[in-house]
């Protein structure tokens, strides 16, 4: 493993344990666990091979019983059916109580901990152990200049962050390496997530710019390659985007 | 995957049969894909490849679970292999 990967999975894995802006660390913790546990629930399994999730009733197996059970349907849901999540299930969701920014940030521990143990398995390395939790309160910050429209969710576009936002686009030192597609906007109501997740990711797999050299290689693989994979992980999770 | 037309990217079979392994469930066919694709492109290589199948088995659930829209200039871009592919069935499959 190149030690700059190791050094971004290890940082990723570390923050999951960490205060996040509207859940605990222990809280995150859970959502990891719970995310992992998804995989072996038999209503989940129904489901996913159902024609329509819609036809089938049930009931979680659920490994952490602490979290709400929204929380605990969108674990589920992300982890093993993602390509039919539409906005009529996510509002299914707000009614049970779940909050926007709160699942913009379960959004994030879960797609860490997705790529992170696919990465390793794919490598054939064992899942990492989850890390302790720190203590500490979520800070509860929502971006004043947030706004809805773009997916279920608000956003934050570059040019409505403002000083007291994260760097979250990493304007500084510029050019923004981040340029504010669509995918770098969709965890922005939470900017720590969307930095946790893309700090990350563009080790894993290579930064906005990286990706458009297309004269050098930055990975021992080249981008054809590159790309190749990524379209297929795209197409077997049924991911439009 | 099902009408799998292949590909010219090189040692692009071993590639995709990896990523297939990789999200399937087959430890057995994980480990074989895994061995063919260390022997095609080394140890860094694989691990490469590792990583962005992870990366993209994460980044791929960010956007199905926000509802983020591909931007108009790229849909614009991808139309013809968009409708060719007939992606438009995972948007229907939507609940």
């Amino acid at each position: 493993m190149r030690s700059a990967l190791e050094t971004a999975q290890n940082e990723a894995w570390r923050r999951l344990g960490l205060p996040g802006t509207w859940w605990t660390g222990q809280e995150r913790l859970a959502i990891a666990q719970e995310c992992r546990a998804a995989t072996g629930c038999a209503f989940c399994a129904t489901r996913a091979a159902a024609l329509s999730p819609l036809t089938v009733a049930g009931r979680h197996d659920v490994a952490e019983p602490s979290l709400p059970a929204a929380a605990i349907e969108a674990i589920h849901r992300i982890r093993t059916d993602p390509g039919r999540l539409g906005e009529t299930w996510f509002l299914t969701l707000r009614a049970a109580g779940l909050g926007e920014a709160p699942y913009v940030e379960l959004v994030s521990v879960v797609a860490v901990t997705v790529a992170i143990d696919t990465f390793r398995r794919g490598s054939g390395l064992p899942p990492l152990p989850l890390p302790a939790a720190e203590p500490g309160a979520p800070s509860r910050r929502r971006p004043t200049g947030a706004k809805p429209g773009l997916g279920f969710v608000a956003t934050l576009a570059p040019e409505d962050r403002t000083e007291a936002d994260p760097d979250l686009y990493r304007d500084h030192p510029g050019p923004r390496r981040r340029v504010g597609a669509n995918i770098h906007r969709a965890l922005s109501l939470v900017p720590n997530s969307m930095i946790h997740w893309w700090d990350v990711l563009e080790e894993l797999y290579q930064s906005g710019p990286q990706m458009r050299d297309y004269g050098v290689d930055y990975r021992a693989i080249g981008h054809a390659q590159i790309e190749l994979l990524a379209a297929r992980v795209a197409a077997l999770n049924r991911c439009e985007y | 995957m099902k009408g799998d037309p292949g590909s010219d990217v090189p040692h692009g079979d071993t590639l995709l049969a990896f990523a297939d392994a990789a999200l399937g469930g087959d430890k057995a066919v994980l480990d074989r894909a895994r061995e063919a694709v260390r022997l095609a492109v080394g140890d860094a290589g694989l691990s490469d490849a590792a990583a962005v199948i992870g990366g993209f088995d994460g980044i791929t659930r960010i956007a199905e679970a926000t509802g983020i829209p591909l931007e108009p200039e790229k849909a614009a871009q991808t139309a013809d292999f968009f409708g060719a592919l007939d992606i438009g069935r995972f948007r229907r499959a939507k609940t």
